[in-house]
């Protein structure tokens, strides 16, 4: 029932999102978006602090945001939930899809195409084919608490989630001036796409850049060593 | 003032839906014995912290933020594969995952 209800929710957002953006696509024009509302001349910042250019985009963005927000969360609890790994798995699916669709909201359309590149594409198969292996659909999902520790639980995770919202949203820009300097001058409109991340990439960061292509090989090296079958195995195999 | 929250999208509710993220992650840790799913919750941390690095960046205006995020999501591909060879090598030995039954550290 519960399943039901959750998968309902994921298809609800992803399909009222793809039915809000389809008529945007229609009669998309290549207007440069206004990167800089909400700062010195944006509608008064002391009353919506957070206030960005999603605002100035209309109710549509807003409604699509929503959608994208609840296959997000619907997804994540999803995989939170379900005694099925593989059900868990396509939740964690859906939930990457809409991550990847509120970045894309964020102007961060190439860590979009990465995360949709990556998460949902490599690392998802990596789960579903470990999932294959190991063959074990079913299994006792929840450890064993009495309803005392459930409570406590859920005290506890709404706690955490309270002062993490609470510290994430007192944070503010620096001033009106640096809100209005966004975005810095890379190429027209291009905050966030392939080349401004790359020119980040390769000028501040090099040596992170660097470090991840041997901790990669590492983490490669590492699996199959780890991975491997056991010799006695192998020869058990063979006897 | 419904309205408001509903229609006026900022940068706050980037950043709820990040911690809410957060939390679904920290309760299937805490919750699940199954070590997949306790993987796949680690996974959406990982997501929610780079939600929230996104959403600075856009905020303070610094694309440094994108160069992390991309940082971030290596070093998740990197732990995906290392983690599944965890998980592969225990499961052969001992035929299940609970991860609440792998005590033989523990005397």
């Amino acid at each position: 029932m519960t399943q039901r209800l959750l998968l309902l929710l994921v298809a609800f957002g992803l399909i009222f999102g793809a039915a809000l953006v389809a008529p945007d696509l229609a009669d998309a024009q290549p207007t440069a978006i206004d990167l800089r509302k909400g700062g010195a001349t944006g509608p008064s910042p002391d009353l919506h602090p957070h206030s960005d250019l999603v605002e100035g985009s209309g109710k549509g963005l807003a409604l699509l945001f929503w959608a994208f927000a609840a296959a997000t969360v619907g997804g994540a609890l999803f995989v939170v939930t379900r005694k099925n790994l593989i059900a868990a798995v396509m939740g964690m699916v859906g939930s990457f899809l809409g991550i990847s669709a509120i970045y894309m909201m964020l102007y961060a359309s190439f860590l979009s195409v990465i995360q949709m590149l990556v998460y949902a594409g490599a690392i998802m198969v990596l789960f579903v084919f470990v999932i294959m292996i190991l063959n074990r659909p079913e299994d006792d999902p929840i450890g064993r608490t009495g309803r005392l520790g459930k409570v406590l639980a859920g005290v506890a995770i709404l706690y955490l989630f309270a002062r993490l919202a609470s510290l994430l949203m007192s944070v503010r820009p620096l001033d009106a001036a640096s809100a209005a300097a966004v975005p810095p001058p890379v190429d027209g409109n291009a905050w966030g796409s392939t080349k401004a991340v790359g020119i980040e990439l390769f000028t501040n960061y090099v040596f992170p850049f660097e470090a991840i292509s041997i901790l990669l090989l590492v983490a490669v090296v590492g699996a199959i060593a780890i991975a491997r079958p056991l010799r006695d195995d192998a020869a058990q195999e063979g006897a | 003032m419904l309205n408001d929250v509903f229609f006026n999208v900022g940068y706050g509710h980037f950043l709820v839906l990040a911690g809410m993220l957060f939390v679904i992650g920290v309760a299937g840790v805490v919750v699940r014995r199954n070590a997949l799913i306790m993987m796949m919750s680690i996974e959406l941390m990982l997501n929610a912290a780079n939600m929230t690095l996104l959403t600075f960046s856009r905020m303070w205006g610094n694309g440094s933020g994108h160069a992390f995020a991309l940082i971030v999501i290596a070093v998740a591909a990197a732990e995906a594969a290392v983690g599944l060879a965890i998980v592969v090598a225990v499961f052969r030995g001992r035929r299940h995952i609970d991860v609440d039954r792998l005590n033989t550290l523990r005397s």
